[in-house]
C-alpha cells in the first residue's frame, strides 16, 4: 500500500518538478521569478481541453496549447518583463503576475470557473505488479517529464546556446561583453519555460483528467516551493524539489488526512529556509551578486 | 591604410559625459595604446567600440565598413574582439567551456577544436586542467585564458583592457611578451594600460585620455619624453 502511494507521489512529483524547473530556468538565468509560469501551467491544460471540445484530435490540441504558451511567453517576455529592465528586480514579478490575473479571467470568461473534466485518451489501462497499480497513462507522463528534464541538462552543459545561458546565468556583463546577443536569447529563455510549464499542465490535465482556469495556482506555489527546497537556479535542486514536495504530499493524505497536505508541504519549505536557506543543493549566492 | 577609425565619438552616463568627442585610429597590424588617468575614459571607449556600451553620436569604420550602427555580437563577428578590464573569465564554466565561449559565433567546430589545441600548446597550465571550473586559475592563468578565449573569436582587432592589472611581475612579463608575439603574427591590438611605460615601450601610437577628451596623440617615444605624461603617468615607475 506505501509503494503504491509512492507510486502516486511519484506522478505528482513529476508535475512539481517541470514547473520547478520552468520556474528555475527564469530566476537562474534572468533572476526574474516569473508568476505567469503557474498561468502557463493553466493553458497548458485549458487549451488543449478547449481544442478537444471543439473536437480536433488530440495531437492538434495539445500542440496549439503549447503553442498558445510560447506565444503567450513571448508577449510576458516584451510587456512584463523588457520594459521593467533597470528598475527594481520586483517590479517584472508584479507585472508577470498581472499576466497570471489575466489569463486566468480570460479563461474564465470563456469556459466559466468551474472544474471541468478533462477526456481520457488512453483506454483505462494498468499495469499490474502483484498489488501495484500503475495507470499507462500515469507511466508515459512521467517518462516525458523525466526525458525533458534529462534533455534541457544534456542542453545546458553541452550545447553552444547552454553555455550561453550558464554565461548569462552568472554575470550578465560578461555575456555582453562576449556578444552573446540577448535580444534573442532571453524570449527563448522564456520560451523554453513556457513549454515545460504548459507540459506540465497538459500531463496534469490527463493524468487526473480535470481543468479548471485556477488550476495553475495551487500546483505553481507548490512549483515554487519545490525549487527553494531544492535549491533556486539549479535544475537538479527542482527536481529533487518536486520529487519531495509531491512525496511529502502524497504521504499525508495517505497517514494524517488530506487537510494537511498545505501544512506538511509548505512545513518542509519553511524547514528547509530555517536549516538550509540556499536549499538542498543550492550554493550560497555568489560574491557577484551580492 | 586605416583599419579601425573611431570618429568624435560621444558616451553620456545619464548626465555625465563619459567621452566627448573622441576620435582614434589604428593601422592594421599595428598597436595602439590608450593611456590615461582613472575615469578619463579609457574603458569606456573600448566598450564603445566593441558596441557593448551605446554612443550617443560618433562614428566608426572599421576594415572599410561603417559599424557605428552594429551591435556587440555583430561587431565581434566582424573581428572586433576584447580582452575585458578584470578579465571577466565565466568562473562558473570549465576552461575549455570558456574558450569555447570564445568561439560561441563560429560554426566550423574542427577547426575550432584545432585552435582550443593551439592554445593549450601554448599554455600547458590552462591544458592540463581543461575540464576543471576556470575558478581554479591563478589570476594571471585566467589573463592567459582571457586572451585565449579573445583568440577563438577570429579576432582582427583586439581590444585589452588593462591586462596587466593585478597581475606578478613574471605574468605582466608575460602578457606584454604574448601581445607583442600575436602583433608579430599579424594581428592589430588596441591597448588601454596603466603600466604606461611598458605600453608605450610596445606601441606603434599612443593616445592620452584626459575627462573624456584626446589630450595628445602621436608617436609613443615622443609621448614618453612628454614632461606632461612623465609627470602624471610615468613618474618614477617608469622603468
Amino acid at each position: 500500500m506505501l509503494t503504491q502511494q509512492i507510486v502516486n507521489g511519484l506522478m505528482l512529483s513529476a508535475i512539481y518538478m517541470l514547473v520547478a524547473v520552468a520556474f528555475t530556468l527564469a530566476i537562474g538565468v534572468l533572476n526574474f521569478l516569473n508568476f505567469s509560469i503557474p498561468g502557463l501551467f493553466m493553458i497548458g491544460g485549458m487549451v488543449a481541453f478547449g481544442g478537444l471540445r471543439l473536437g480536433l484530435p488530440w495531437p492538434l490540441a495539445f500542440g496549439g496549447a503549447l503553442g498558445a504558451a510560447a506565444l503567450i511567453a513571448l508577449a510576458v517576455e516584451r510587456f512584463a518583463y523588457r520594459p521593467m529592465q533597470g528598475s527594481d528586480p520586483e517590479t517584472p514579478l508584479v507585472s508577470s503576475l498581472g499576466f497570471l490575473v489575466l489569463l486566468e479571467n480570460l479563461m474564465l470568461v470563456r469556459f466559466g470557473s468551474d472544474q471541468q473534466s478533462f477526456p481520457a485518451l488512453l483506454a483505462d489501462m494498468n499495469l499490474r505488479f502483484g498489488g501495484l497499480v500503475i495507470g499507462i497513462a500515469q507511466l508515459i507522463s512521467m517518462a516525458l517529464s523525466v526525458l525533458l528534464v534529462v534533455w534541457l541538462s544534456w542542453f545546458l552543459s553541452r550545447t553552444n546556446t547552454g553555455r550561453q545561458i550558464r554565461t548569462v546565468a552568472e554575470s550578465r556583463e560578461t555575456a555582453l561583453l562576449m556578444g552573446v546577443n540577448m535580444g534573442t536569447l532571453v524570449p527563448r529563455l522564456f520560451v523554453g519555460s513556457a513549454l515545460l510549464a504548459s507540459s506540465a499542465g497538459l500531463l496534469f490535465a490527463v493524468n487526473y483528467q480535470q481543468v479548471s482556469p485556477f488550476m495553475g495556482e495551487g500546483v505553481g506555489f507548490k512549483g515554487v516551493a519545490a525549487m527553494i527546497v531544492g535549491g533556486m537556479g539549479s535544475i537538479w535542486g527542482a527536481v529533487l524539489g518536486g520529487l519531495l514536495i509531491g512525496l511529502v504530499e502524497v504521504l499525508t493524505i495517505s497517514t494524517v488526512g488530506a487537510n494537511f497536505v498545505n501544512i506538511s508541504a509548505y512545513g518542509l519549505l519553511l524547514l528547509i529556509l530555517i536549516l538550509r536557506p540556499q536549499g538542498l543543493i543550492g550554493q550560497p549566492p555568489s560574491r557577484e551578486k551580492l | 591604410m586605416t583599419f579601425l577609425s573611431v570618429c568624435d565619438l560621444c558616451v553620456r552616463y545619464g548626465r555625465v559625459e563619459a567621452l566627448s568627442g573622441v576620435s582614434l585610429s589604428l593601422r592594421e597590424g599595428e598597436i595602439v595604446t590608450v593611456l590615461g588617468a582613472n575615469g578619463a575614459g579609457k574603458s569606456t571607449l573600448l566598450r564603445a567600440v566593441l558596441g557593448a556600451t551605446p554612443s550617443q553620436s560618433g562614428s566608426m569604420i572599421f576594415n572599410g565598413q561603417d559599424v557605428t550602427k552594429l551591435a556587440a555580437h555583430e561587431r565581434i563577428a566582424r573581428g572586433i574582439v576584447l580582452v575585458p578590464e578584470g578579465r571577466r573569465i565565466a568562473i562558473s564554466l570549465t576552461i575549455e567551456e570558456n574558450l569555447l565561449l570564445g568561439a560561441h559565433l563560429r560554426r566550423d567546430m574542427v577547426q575550432i577544436k584545432k585552435e582550443i589545441e593551439g592554445i593549450y600548446e601554448r599554455f600547458p597550465n590552462l591544458g592540463s586542467r581543461r575540464n576543471l571550473l576556470a575558478s581554479c586559475l591563478s589570476g594571471g592563468e585566467q589573463q592567459m585564458l582571457a586572451i585565449g578565449r579573445a583568440m577563438l573569436a577570429r579576432p582582427k582587432v583586439m581590444m585589452l583592457d588593462e591586462p596587466s592589472l593585478g597581475l606578478s611581475p613574471l605574468f605582466v612579463t608575460k602578457v606584454f611578451d604574448l601581445i607583442k608575439e600575436l602583433n608579430r603574427d599579424g594581428l592589430s591590438v588596441l591597448l588601454v594600460e596603466q603600466n604606461a611605460g611598458k605600453a608605450l615601450a610596445v606601441a606603434h601610437s599612443a593616445t592620452v585620455l584626459e575627462l573624456g577628451r584626446v589630450m595628445m596623440s602621436g608617436d609613443p617615444q615622443t609621448l614618453a619624453a612628454d614632461p606632461r605624461l612623465q609627470e602624471a603617468y610615468l613618474g618614477e615607475a617608469s622603468t
